[in-house]
């Protein structure tokens, strides 16, 4: 069974004059295990997409189903508790909360969802030694530089050990040495712990760590790739995809 | 849950002062209602304790319903009544001593009130238990001689030898201690006791008695008995004690209504406050609260977590406030004792903190943190996990809701209602959510009110002001929490000063005119039935007999009852009265209503009691005296100023007399003719008064000057509460124009990136909270100055009649302070928008 499904999803904000369309009759099936990178220009409905299949926001008609459970038929709490264990978010401004260390930013998820803050709190350490970290819990994010507080963001959206990833241009704010890192951590996140990972990033280079990539253009989905093999050749056929929208 | 409130510290602890302040607002307003609330009842307790006649544990106890007093003739009644072993009567009054005779007292006071008991050397005995501490009990055939209590003696250091003067009808007499007397257990008033016909003589009361204590015989049922010796008295009876200084509690009573009116303001405030914060908090925070629903907060949990930051700052403000309160109540105690111990005679002990008290600040405290955190709490709830990945762009919530203004609108019609009920309570009520209501409308008039206030200042800041000017259009909700932080706080402050300006002008106007003599007999206590010894017929003759005296009138007071009110029944001669003092009336022709009481039972009423009892003229009302019920007229709705705060009607004194066999003039007041020489009338009325010593010669401008300093100071007082009240709302407009330059750094980094100089930055931010700070002002000064009015008139619904004076210097001030505030809320954020790094301006978001 797909991990994520959507079916003639749209979405439309607004209505009479100011309606915008961002999503039109999206369909879409996300494999376990498979790492998805969605591109498109910008505007065309990327992140509105992300926010429908993480269940941040309701579609206006369509519907989308993770794991064969549809959304729309969830009420608020079901899907904040949806979101706490079955989902983990990394957005492109980190969004860590200011005021909480990176373990305590880590144990959030486990936190909310009941766990006892000391299992919590050592489960924030593992995950923070696997993304490279364990010489920063103690430290506050404006004591991290970007790179590293999306690493810290990373490690939250895994504490819960959700089966999906959902990142809005996780590198989108980092240098490209930087994104590199983040995009060679995500690539381990599906290969190494086996979760499945759906990604929206503008940089052809990003993408190319994914193993297939969407292309939206104005609310619709108009091209597919699937990439095998080296790194290279992927991002310069992704360049040449991009160019063609 | 310790997760959130560790969550919780630490959010608070990243903003110090803010946290700091907004704590120190609830604080506040806990620290006025617990004080306030813990220092009436040390007013109260000092009656208690000093008056309060020891409860005795005969088995029969009767009094006069009107706590008059009767005929001795009643005590044959009870003894002939079947089952009654022993009885005895007594005649038990509060007595001042005249300061000039009083014992010193340990703390350096003077001893003032005292509770008097005539009783019957051979019978009292009987009834009660006297324990002999040392020298011996009164004998029959005893004359000017004096039994203590042991609590008196020990106070005053006094011993059987010592003597003791106390007033008399006649002037002054004598007494020797011969004894000191084990009071009952747990009683510590300060009694003493003298023979009946002495203390008879001593209080103008021939013959009559006011308390019968009698014993039953063994075996015989002690209900039943006292059933039949009360059915046998006939009406105008009563079981039970006299309640000593009852007169005194109503008007203690009435303070404690303004203290608490005054507390229920200030805690309105600090509620407001943690209210506006939790606002800025909630928009400030929008984006970690929408990344905390992103990771799987519950609503529940976001609301939650407000909640928990507004009950710690709650418990922590409530539990300084406390602490704060008590010496709150211990200095306004010392300050307030000693005139409170000058005016009256008694002396004020310790605050005392009764659990009711602990109950409502608490409760108050932390409730109104709770009540004032909810909205916010329930719209954090609201912010979506979407809003964590929005750049913040926070208009959308801010914009001015109608319906939010119609429900504010209709919160300052029933604000009204309550404000004009004539409920002093339901009028505080009304004050505070008259308050809410405004701040709720505000939104709505700010657009048109920035505009013109904007094009004010444009004319100073020029091209800042136009900026300005437009940041506050576009924000309107935003702009109109900020001012009316404002708001409240002057509303407050002008209301609380047109009150009080209101309230001295009238109290000058009653002394002016009820106490508007050329001289003044005044007795020590200033309230008349507190202790007061009258004097005989041959004070006033001698007064009238003074060359240079024109006239001579004087005031005699008994205690009447009239339906379930007990009333100070005051006896004037209708004559001489008006034309050397005089009553202000608020119904009723003083002329036609002094004439009614010279022909007959007719009566006017002050203006509390005829509140309390809804009262006309020409109404006919029922007075309970010892010879009866007598019905009296109203002729007249008028008072005095001395009387001002008591239930009193004003009666003839050949009435008095006939009805309440009071003959004792209580205070005498003289008027000098034209062609006197003051100096010469005054010594000679020097010399009178020193042979009654519970009266003072005052000339009547010294006694209006000494009265007006007085409540001149109280006044003072108030007024610097009322300063300390503008505190907290310096920081709430403080913290919204911070949160203002927080969201705008992008938009100040912009400025600043296209050429805008520090300088100009800063003006802009100035420019604004100056803007923000006229709005507030005008609402402020608009809504106090209405409200004020109403208060006014509340007050005067419940009988202090009074005219509303227009605080001008308070206006003035409000101004200052509105524009003062405004610079110096907004001196720190600019210089914080100033300083920003224009780098990291940009690239925020
Ligand atoms: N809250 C909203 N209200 C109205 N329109 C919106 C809202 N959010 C997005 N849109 C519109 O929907 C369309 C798709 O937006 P979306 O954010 O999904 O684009 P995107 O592909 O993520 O773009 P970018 O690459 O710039 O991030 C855009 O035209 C955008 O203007
Ligand atoms: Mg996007």
């Amino acid at each position: 069974m797909a991990i994520v499904e959507t079916k003639e999803l749209t979405k439309v904000y607004g209505r009479g004059d100011a309606a915008v369309t961002a999503l039109r009759k999206v369909d879409l099936r996300v494999e376990p295990g498979e790492f998805v990178a969605v591109m498109g220009p910008s505007g065309c409905g990327k992140s509105t997409l992300l926010h429908l299949v993480g269940g941040l926001d309701r579609p206006t008609s369509g519907r989308v189903a993770l794991n064969g459970q549809d959304l729309s038929e969830l009420s608020d709490d079901a899907l904040t508790r949806l979101r706490r264990r079955e989902i983990g978010f990394v957005f492109q401004f980190y969004n860590l909360i200011p005021v909480l260390k990176a373990a305590e930013n880590v144990a959030l998820p486990l936190v909310l969802d009941g766990v006892s803050p000391r299992k919590a709190q050592s489960q924030a350490q593992l995950w923070l030694e696997r993304v490279g970290l364990s010489d920063r819990t103690d430290h506050r994010p404006d004591e991290l530089s970007g790179g590293q507080q999306q690493r810290v963001a990373i490690a939250r959206a895994l504490a819960s050990e959700p089966a999906l990833i959902l990142a809005d241009e996780p590198t989108g704010n980092l240098d490209s040495r930087a994104g590199d890192e983040i995009a060679t951590l995500l690539r381990r996140v599906v290969d190494e712990w086996k979760r499945t990972v759906l990604m929206v990033t503008h940089d052809p280079r990003i993408a190319a760590y994914a193993d297939r990539i969407i292309f939206l253009k104005d609310g619709t989905v108009v091209d597919e790739a699937r990439l095998v093999g080296g790194n290279d050749g992927a991002e310069k056929l992704v360049r040449q995809r991009m160019e063609d929208l | 849950m310790s997760y959130y409130i560790r969550l919780a510290l630490r959010y608070l602890w990243g903003r110090k002062l803010r946290t700091i302040l907004t704590t120190l607002a609830i604080a506040f307003g806990t620290m006025l209602i617990f004080g306030m609330n813990g220092l009436v009842p040390a007013v109260e307790a000092a009656y208690r304790q000093q008056l309060m006649q020891a409860a005795s544990q005969v088995d029969l106890t009767i009094t006069g319903e009107t706590r008059s007093s009767f005929p001795e003739t009643a005590l044959e009644v009870v003894r002939g009544t079947p089952g009654v072993a022993h009885a005895s009567g007594s005649l038990v009054r509060p007595v001042v001593v005249p300061p000039a005779d009083a014992p010193l007292l340990p703390d350096g006071s003077r001893l003032g009130t005292i509770v008097l008991s005539g009783i019957d050397p051979e019978t009292a005995p009987q009834v009660r238990r006297f324990e002999v501490v040392s020298g011996r009990l009164l004998q029959p055939g005893d004359r000017n001689v004096l039994v203590v209590s042991e609590s008196l003696a020990r106070k005053a250091s006094l011993e059987p030898g010592d003597r003791l003067r106390l007033p008399s009808a006649t002037g002054v007499a004598t007494f020797e201690i011969v004894g000191v007397i084990a009071g009952e257990p747990g009683a510590v008033s300060d009694e003493v006791y003298t023979p009946l016909p002495v203390a008879q003589a001593l209080l103008n009361q021939p013959g009559r008695i006011n308390t019968i204590e009698a014993l039953v015989v063994p075996g015989s049922d002690a209900r039943a008995v006292r059933e039949a010796a009360l059915a046998r008295l006939g009406s105008g009876f009563k079981l039970g004690e006299n309640q000593v200084g009852s007169e005194l509690q109503a008007a203690v009573e009435m303070g404690e209504v303004a203290f608490n009116l005054f507390g229920v303001l200030t805690l309105a405030m600090g509620g407001f406050i943690i209210f506006n914060t939790f606002r800025t908090v909630v928009v400030e925070r929008r984006r970690d609260i929408g990344m905390l629903r992103a990771v799987g907060a519950s609503r529940r949990a976001v609301i939650g977590l407000i909640l928990t930051e507004s009950l710690l700052q709650g418990v922590v403000g409530t539990a300084a406030g406390l602490c704060g309160g008590y010496f709150l109540a211990l200095g306004m105690g010392a300050i307030v004792g000693p005139i409170w111990s000058q005016a009256l005679r008694l002396s004020l002990g310790g605050p005392v903190f009764k659990p009711a008290t602990y109950v409502l600040a608490i409760g108050l405290g932390i409730g109104v943190t709770l009540v004032a955190g909810l909205w916010p709490a329930v719209s954090a709830g609201r912010v979506t996990p979407l809003e964590a990945l929005r750049p913040a762009e926070g208009e959308a919530s801010w914009k001015p809701a109608r319906r939010r203004a119609a429900f504010g609108l209709a919160l300052v019609v029933v604000a009204v209602l309550g404000l004009a009920s004539g409920n002093l309570n339901l009028a505080s009520l009304g004050a505070v959510l008259f308050l809410a209501g405004l701040v709720l409308v505000g939104p709505v008039l700010v657009r048109p009110i920035a505009g013109v206030f904007g094009r004010l200042l444009e004319l100073v800041l020029a091209q800042e002001g136009r900026i300005a000017e437009g940041n506050l259009a576009r924000q309107p909700g935003r702009a109109a929490i900020t001012a009316s932080a404002m708001t409240i706080g002057l509303a407050i402050l002008v209301a609380l000063g047109g009150m009080t300006t209101s309230l001295e002008s009238g109290l000058f106007r009653y002394i002016d005119q009820s106490l508007g003599a050329d001289y003044l007999l005044m007795p020590h206590s200033m309230v008349l039935g507190g202790g007061n010894v009258g004097a005989g017929p041959e004070l006033a003759e001698a007064v009238r007999s003074v060359p240079g005296i024109a006239e001579v009138t004087t005031v005699r007071l008994a205690m009447g009852r009239i339906g379930d009110t007990d009333v100070q029944t005051i006896g004037i001669d209708p004559e001489s009265y008006p034309r050397v003092a005089g009553l202000e009336f608020s119904a009723g022709e003083p002329e036609e209503a002094f004439a009614a009481l010279a022909e007959g039972r007719a009566l006017i009423a002050n203006g509390i009691f005829s509140a309390q009892s809804r009262l006309q003229v020409g109404e006919e009302l029922t007075l309970q005296t010892p010879e009866g019920p007598k019905t009296y007229r109203v002729a007249g709705i008028g008072m005095d100023f001395l009387n001002a705060k008591l239930a009193t009607v004003y009666v003839s004194q050949e009435n008095l007399a006939r009805d309440l066999h009071e003959t004792s003039d209580i205070l005498l007041m003289a008027d000098r003719a034209a062609d006197a020489d003051p100096a010469e009338v005054r010594a000679q009325l020097e010399r009178i008064v020193a042979q009654y010593p519970a009266f003072s010669l005052l000339s009547g401008d010294e006694m209006r000057e000494e009265y007006k300093q007085m409540y001149g100071m109280a006044m003072r007082l108030l007024h610097l509460l009322m300063v300390t009240l503008a505190i907290p709302s310096l920081i709430a407009l403080m913290n919204t124009l911070g949160i203002n330059v927080l969201e705008r750094t992008r938009e100040i980094g912009v400025l600043r990136a296209v050429g805008s100089t520090r300088r100009q930055v800063q003006r802009m931010i100035v420019g604004e909270s100056l803007l923000l700070s006229a709005l507030g002002t005008a609402f402020g000064l608009l809504g106090g100055l209405w409200l004020g009015y109403v208060l006014v008139g509340a007050l005067n619904a419940t009988g202090f009649k009074m005219s509303y004076f227009f605080p001008y210097s308070g206006i003035v001030l409000a101004v200052a302070v509105g524009l003062v505030f405004g610079v110096i809320a907004a001196l720190l954020p600019a210089r914080r928008a100033a300083r920003l790094d224009l780098l990291a301006a940009l690239r925020y978001e």
